[in-house]
């Protein structure tokens, strides 16, 4: 028999246009039914939604974290082994750019804490001695005045951080460039005052709620005047393990045994602890949208069994196998994705919850705002797959006869 | 007698040709139709008769392409159906066949231009082609008025004249109408009758009626009675 030419792709498109606005109308006939199956969905996409967000706000805040120090940084921090306080040699550490070739710049620290007085105003703060060679390795910045040069090296010269700027000053006398402080009866001139840094695990103290002194003076003021702790910079390139691994018996000595953390090693291990809530929230996401699409195919099974009379009607009309599966599954797809788009919504108003306690700023990568709908959709598709292909293989005499 | 590679005449719409269905697997096979033979001629207005269970149903379903036979042949619209894909099947019944039913088959959803307009939604037809050709077709069953309502807010007669309007939307050759006054009261049918008459005579479509009413059967042009799977008599203009 020759049959009327298939539909043109213009013609099949107006068919299912129509399939669509069908479907719409279709759901909102049946607004609770509906409403059940999706939650699931919901829950999946929002879950995904949720995941992707959190972690790449999570990226970021960890990016932000290490911007003042770098991720090519490295740690060595001298142990005690005896009884005597644990000290390196700050002339072996400050060979260190000229001897290894991974190594960039080497800066000595040697940390205490002291009674920090600026007239009768006084506090307990860390004292951080530093070789003026600051500024190459961490990345601060003076709010006010200047960092340490190298003819600060003995010259009683103080940097304060940011807090301890603020607490040390009084109404009417900040405490800042020019400021005389007294640490253990030695006057220092205050050169400059920190930018407020965020605290890392890399930081051998908080320099926000230090005072910062050359090593030069760290003699007079300092029991244990030689450095615990020296921070590296590397070069691009280096692994920081191996340079850590190779560098520990050249510090060593009698009195410590220097181990050392780098900054890779952090952040691997900060991105280990986000894999493990990903994955958990993956898994949330994926058993919602697995529950969510068996929702969805209970009722399309319904509905192709409450619709048989329509699908024999469909058919005896001239809708093909074709037309009645595609009916379906489009039918399948907006259920799916209307569920993806409330879940969607629910997954921002999650991640911006989880930001606003976290303090983190919001923020949200492109790719989610279709990723979690459009997977909501294929998933209602993939388990509205069946329910169609019943509808279409069904007799349309059967179909027509049922009541 | 036939020449099955001539295209058949213009002249018929429908011609059957020694059509057998038996239902079950073959041990025991239950014969409906035992060799039936008949043609209709175009613009033809046929009442199918027989008491329940005499196969004419199963002829109805075979000839709306909706069953196939177990042998035979069937010619609509003068081209031998070759029974096989589903797809071409229902192309091919969009185009040629419109039906009636005892029970209408509206969709409630649906207003009454949409569900005239159905058929059309399967011949790829815009938005804009399918409200214009139902608004017609609604004017030439006298329903215009009631364009945007729902089946539920129409009466028997009026759901039945929405059904006639969209059996013939897409100007199909053949009627299959199934009882269609069954559920109608004696005025309403008569009503109904007459439109679908008028709509034989004027629009030249051809209509096979199945129906139980001996009055209405005897006021056809032509008849076939079915029983027992065989057509036992044939009234009325001769093929």
């Amino acid at each position: 028999m020759t049959v009327p030419p298939s539909p043109s792709p213009r013609a099949a498109l107006r068919t299912w246009t129509q399939s669509g606005a069908e479907a719409l109308a279709n759901l909102l006939a049946q607004r609770q039914r509906s409403a059940l199956a999706l939650l699931g969905i919901l829950i999946g996409a929002a879950s995904i939604v949720a995941m992707l967000t959190i972690g790449h706000m999570a990226q970021r805040e960890t990016l932000k974290l290490f911007a003042h120090m770098g991720v090519d940084m490295l740690q060595i921090h001298a142990n005690p082994v005896g009884p005597f306080p644990a000290t390196m040699d700050r002339a072996a550490i400050e060979a260190l750019p000229r001897t290894d070739p991974d190594v960039a710049a080497a800066l000595p620290l040697a940390i205490d804490r002291a009674k920090v007085a600026i007239g009768p105003a006084s506090q307990d703060v860390g004292i951080i001695a530093v070789a003026p060679n600051l500024s190459d390795v961490v990345r601060l910045s003076p709010a006010s005045g200047r960092l340490f040069a190298s003819v600060d090296e003995d010259n009683l010269v103080a940097v304060l951080g940011a807090d301890t700027a603020a607490a040390l000053s009084s109404p009417g006398a900040p405490a800042g460039p020019g400021s005389r402080i007294r640490i253990r009866g030695y006057v220092f001139t205050v050169i400059g005052v920190l930018a407020p840094v965020a605290f890392t695990a890399m930081d051998p103290t908080d320099y926000n709620t230090a005072v910062l002194v050359p090593l030069g003076d760290a003699a007079r003021i300092m029991a244990t005047p030689e450095p615990s702790t020296a921070l590296l910079r590397l070069r691009p390139g280096a692994d920081a393990k191996a340079v850590g691994e190779r560098l520990v018996p050249r510090l060593a000595n009698p009195t410590s045994a220097p181990q050392a953390v780098s900054a890779q090693e952090l952040i691997q291990s900060l991105n280990a602890q986000k894999a493990i809530h990903s994955r958990l929230l993956t898994a949330i996401g994926a058993i919602s949208l697995l529950v969510g699409g068996i929702g969805v195919m209970n009722v399309m099974m319904m509905g192709v069994m409450e619709r048989r009379r329509e699908i024999g009607l469909r058919a005896a009309l001239g809708a093909t196998p074709r037309d009645i599966q595609a009916m379906f599954l489009i039918e399948a797809g907006i259920l799916a994705l209307l569920g993806g788009l409330v879940g969607l919504a629910f997954g921002l108003l999650a991640a911006f919850v989880a930001a606003r306690a976290s303090g983190w700023t919001f923020s949200l990568s492109a790719y989610v705002l279709p990723l979690g709908p459009g997977l909501a959709a294929v998933v209602g598709m993939v388990f509205g797959f069946y329910p169609a292909l019943t509808a279409s293989r069904l007799d349309p005499i059967v179909a027509l006869r049922d009541e | 007698m036939f020449k099955l590679r001539r295209r058949a005449q213009d002249g018929r719409v429908l011609e059957v040709l020694d059509l057998t269905k038996t239902y079950g697997p073959p041990d025991q096979a239950t014969p409906v139709l035992r060799g039936v033979s008949f043609k209709v001629e175009a613009g033809a207005f046929c009442a199918v008769v027989g008491p329940s269970g005499s196969g004419k149903s199963t002829l109805m379903n075979i000839i709306g392409l909706l069953d196939r036979p177990t042998s035979g042949v069937l010619r609509l619209d003068g081209r031998d159906v070759a029974f096989g894909d589903r797809g071409q099947e229902a192309r091919f019944r969009g185009a040629t066949i419109g039906f009636v039913f005892q029970s209408f088959n509206l969709l409630p959803r649906l207003s009454a231009w949409e569900n005239v307009a159905l058929p059309l939604v399967y011949a790829g037809a815009s938005v804009r082609e399918r409200e214009r050709s139902a608004l017609a077709m609604l004017d030439r069953v006298g329903l215009s008025h009631r364009a945007q309502a729902r089946p539920a807010e129409l009466s028997g007669g009026q759901r039945q004249r929405v059904a006639l309007a969209r059996a013939l939307i897409r100007q199909p050759r053949l009627i299959l109408a199934d009882e269609p006054t069954g559920s109608l009261d004696s005025v309403t049918a008569g009503e109904v009758m007459a439109l679908l008459r008028d709509l034989n005579q004027r629009l030249g479509v051809t209509v096979l009626m199945v129906t139980h009413d001996k009055d209405l059967a005897a006021r056809c042009e032509r008849r076939i009675e079915v029983l027992d799977g065989r057509v036992v008599a044939e009234a009325g203009a001769a093929a």
